[in-house]
Order: structure tokens, then C-alpha cells, then sequence
């Protein structure tokens, strides 16, 4: 199995739109993923800023999304 | 790169009496510093008023930038003749700093000025001649970052005379205890309290005349250029990229669009970290060469709050966030420029932000104003 990336965005608008709790979440993930899950943060994804929060796992661009919505897109690709 | 001078002195007064006769000026404007002591004849009220006449009339000539032979006989022609002693009469001791550091020093009848360089108390070599039958010593210095000096009023040479010395404790005495207390002390209030403190001592706490003890401290000038903001025209953004790599200091960008159009610039990346430390602050990033790289608004906005409260003298801010690291840079510098960009971020258009959150010019006017009343330097270009 692949490694799975996901970027958060911590921009203005991302962050003000949830970011943070986006971040929190995935982290915790990571580390329960022993090694599967790598987060990192982006400034700036795609220039969606109008449909914030924005992420990106593996390459791929979702946007308004939350922790719920990113844990389901996740397992889907685990 | 500009020399900054900070300065601190205490008066001590005769043995009762109210007022002392010794009399401090410090000028300061935007090319150079005058400081002025002077040392009225006798103590009390009378002194007082003979000191303080002088050091008036003296700095605000100097000021005016007119002749020393001028001013020297202004101020002689103008003191009132003391009715005891048949004489007017008043020490002078000028000191005047521009912002390269160089420094002309004028002294009559009062106590050689002790300059510290590298730890060493030194006296400066003086050139002599006579004004009005009065011995005018001058000196030009070009003051060094970390220098000091000291100006002291006869009081201090004579501190002890009456109680514990026969002589008083002498200009070489003087330097030794200075010597003394700065192996112990470096903030420059402490070292001059502690040397009242010794004069006290020498007095057996009852000071036989006024007295006073000058501190003055030189370092360079420190300064900050941040940019912020995408401007109104992309085409000048190579221009304000150069505008922050030529200004003087340390460099911070603050803004995620920012940041992307000054690493674009430099041919860098703009490294992001998640690192959160305050949940009001979104992370730091990174660009090789810059010394602090923030989110925009948040962090602009939280600064501002952060600068509102503060109060000269008060402890910086710990926090390992993008504010708290701003504001710590902020309030160490003594000159800031700032670079805004006024262009109206798309991004932020959808997000309904309060009026005053959302416009970066009122922010940074904020930031600008806050520091100004904290006596900073600030510089604004808008773009």
C-alpha cells in the first residue's frame, strides 16, 4: 500500500474556515497511522480561497471540506 | 547603519535641601542628541535656578546651531550675578551625538566626561583654550556600538569630602569604582544608581553638595522592512521585492499571496510548517533569506492587538507564534519600514471578514501608530 499525502492549506481563508480543526484531526491520524499518513500544510491550494478549507491527498484537490468529510476520502484510499 | 542613544541620570541634592543645583538637558531630534549638564554656583533654589538657566539657554542654542564662542558668551552675559559671591556662575558640560555616532564634547570647569570602550574606563583627550577667562575644553569622539559615557557634576569628584576622604574622591576614584561597577552591572540605570549609591556612601548618606551622575549608552540602530500585501499593479512587484531586499535590517514578509510573490522573486520556495502555538495564529513559513515569513491578516490583526497594550518597558511577548515573534521583532527595532501592498485580495472577498479585519491599510495603520507612540521610527510606502 501507498503512502498517503495530504496537504491542508493554512492560508487566510482556509484557516478562518477551519483549518485548524482540519489539521488537528489529520495529525491525530497520522499518528495512528504508523507511518501510512503524512500531513503537511500548503499556504496556498489551487486558489480555491472562495471554497475554503481546501486540501489535497495524494495530488487530488477537494475543497470545502471538513474532518469528517477528509477521514471518509482518506479511508477510501488506506 | 545609525547610532541609537539611551540615557539615564539621577540628581542627588545638598544635605537639606529641597531642590538640587545641578540641571540635566537632553535634546533630541531627528540628526542628533544634545545633552547639557550644569552645575549652578552654591546649592538649593539658587543653584538651581543658575544651572537651569544655563543648560536652557545652552541647549537651545546648540540647537540652533549657532558657534560654541557664541553660545559661551550668551549664556555668560546672561546669568544673574549671585549676590552673596559678586560673580555669575555655572558649569557647562555639552555633549552632542548625530547619528553616525560622532560626537563633539564641550566642557568648563566641570569634571573630565569618562568614556567606557570595550569595558575600559578611559578619559577622552581634550583641547584647551580660554573663552571670556574661562578654560574651554573641547573634544570630537566618534562614538563605537556598546561605547558609554558618564558625565558627572563636581559633586561626584568630591564625594567624600567632609566625611569619609580629606580630598574627596578624585576623578581616578571616580573611574575606579565605574570600573568596579560595570564588571557587576550592565543595564545602564543599575550601573548609575549604584554609583549614587557609592557617592552616598562616600557622604555617610548626607551629601555635602548637590550632586549628579549621567549615564549615556550607544548602540547601533536596529532596524526591521517588512512587506505585506500583493500590490495594485503586478507589475511592481519585482519592484517591492528589491524595495525589501535593499532596506535596512532584518526582513519579514507577512502574508501567504506575499510570501508566494517574493519567493517567486527570489527563484525560492516558501516552506510551510504546522506548527501552532496559538490557536489565533495561523503557522509561520519560510523563504531562504527572510527573517520571519507570517500568515497575513491573523497575525496582522493579533500584532496590532498585541502593540495596543504594550506599554515602554514592559516584558515582550513569549509565544512562539507569528505574532508574538513580529512583536518581539517590532519592539526591538528602533527604525521599521513598511512596504504595503493595497490590492485587494480576491481570496478574501467570499469570507465576509469585519470591515477592520479585512483592510490591510487600517491594520498596518494600526500597527504604525502604536509603534510610533512607543518612540519607533516608521516608515510607510504604499503601493
Amino acid at each position: 500500500m501507498d503512502e498517503i499525502t495530504i496537504e491542508v492549506c493554512v492560508g487566510t481563508p482556509c484557516y478562518l474556515m477551519g483549518a485548524r480543526e482540519l489539521l488537528d484531526d489529520m495529525q491525530k491520524l497520522e499518528s495512528e497511522s504508523e507511518g501510512k499518513i503524512k500531513v503537511k500544510t500548503s499556504h496556498c491550494i489551487d486558489d480555491r480561497c472562495e471554497k475554503a478549507p481546501v486540501v489535497r491527498v495524494n495530488g487530488e484537490v477537494y475543497q470545502d471540506i471538513t474532518p469528517d468529510k477528509l477521514r471518509k476520502i482518506v479511508s477510501a484510499k488506506l | 547603519m545609525g547610532i541609537v542613544i539611551d540615557e539615564f541620570y539621577q540628581s542627588i541634592p545638598k544635605r537639606g535641601q529641597e531642590v538640587c543645583g545641578d540641571n540635566v538637558e537632553i535634546i533630541k531630534n531627528d540628526k542628533e542628541t544634545i545633552v547639557v549638564l550644569s552645575d549652578g554656583l552654591g546649592s538649593g533654589i539658587k543653584a538651581n535656578i543658575l544651572s537651569t538657566l544655563t543648560s536652557k539657554i545652552a541647549v537651545g542654542l546648540i540647537d540652533k546651531k549657532l558657534p560654541l564662542i557664541e553660545i559661551i558668551e550668551t549664556v555668560l552675559a546672561t546669568l544673574p550675578i549671585c549676590e552673596v559671591r559678586e560673580i555669575a556662575y555655572s558649569t557647562l558640560a555639552v555633549l552632542r551625538v548625530n547619528r553616525n555616532g560622532k560626537a563633539q564634547i564641550i566642557e568648563i570647569d566641570t569634571p573630565s566626561i569618562f568614556l567606557v570602550r570595550n569595558g575600559q574606563v578611559k578619559k577622552i583627550e581634550m583641547q584647551e583654550r580660554e573663552m571670556w577667562g574661562k578654560t574651554v575644553r573641547e573634544a570630537e569622539v566618534k562614538l563605537e556600538n556598546d561605547d558609554k559615557l558618564f558625565m558627572v557634576s563636581d559633586g561626584v569628584i568630591h564625594a567624600g569630602i567632609g566625611a569619609l576622604l580629606d580630598f574627596g574622591l578624585g576623578w581616578q576614584g571616580f573611574a575606579r569604582h565605574l570600573d568596579d561597577v560595570l564588571q557587576h552591572y550592565y543595564n545602564l540605570k543599575d550601573i548609575v544608581e549604584k554609583l549614587v549609591d557609592i557617592c552616598l556612601a562616600y557622604y555617610l548618606m548626607e551629601p555635602g553638595d548637590d550632586f549628579t551622575v549621567l549615564g549615556l549608552g550607544f548602540r547601533e540602530e536596529r532596524s526591521l522592512t517588512m512587506l505585506s500585501g500583493p500590490t495594485q499593479s503586478p507589475q511592481k512587484d519585482e519592484e517591492v521585492v528589491f524595495e525589501l531586499l535593499e532596506g535596512p535590517g532584518r526582513k519579514v514578509v507577512s502574508g501567504g499571496t506575499t510570501a508566494s510573490i517574493v519567493a517567486r522573486e527570489l527563484n525560492q520556495k516558501v516552506k510551510s510548517t504546522f506548527e501552532y502555538h496559538d490557536k489565533a495564529v495561523p503557522p509561520i513559513m519560510k523563504i531562504k533569506g527572510m527573517d520571519l515569513v507570517t500568515e497575513g491578516l491573523l497575525t496582522l490583526n493579533k500584532t496590532a492587538d498585541y502593540l495596543a497594550n504594550h506599554k515602554q518597558g514592559q516584558l515582550y511577548p513569549e509565544g512562539k507564534d507569528g505574532a508574538a515573534r513580529l512583536v518581539r521583532m517590532l519592539l526591538a527595532s528602533d527604525y521599521i519600514k513598511m512596504i504595503v501592498g493595497r490590492a485587494m485580495n480576491e481570496s478574501h472577498q467570499s469570507l465576509n471578514l469585519p470591515l477592520e479585519l479585512g483592510i490591510r491599510t487600517q491594520v498596518m495603520n494600526r500597527i504604525a501608530k502604536s509603534l510610533k507612540k512607543l518612540n519607533k521610527e516608521v516608515e510607510i510606502s504604499w503601493y
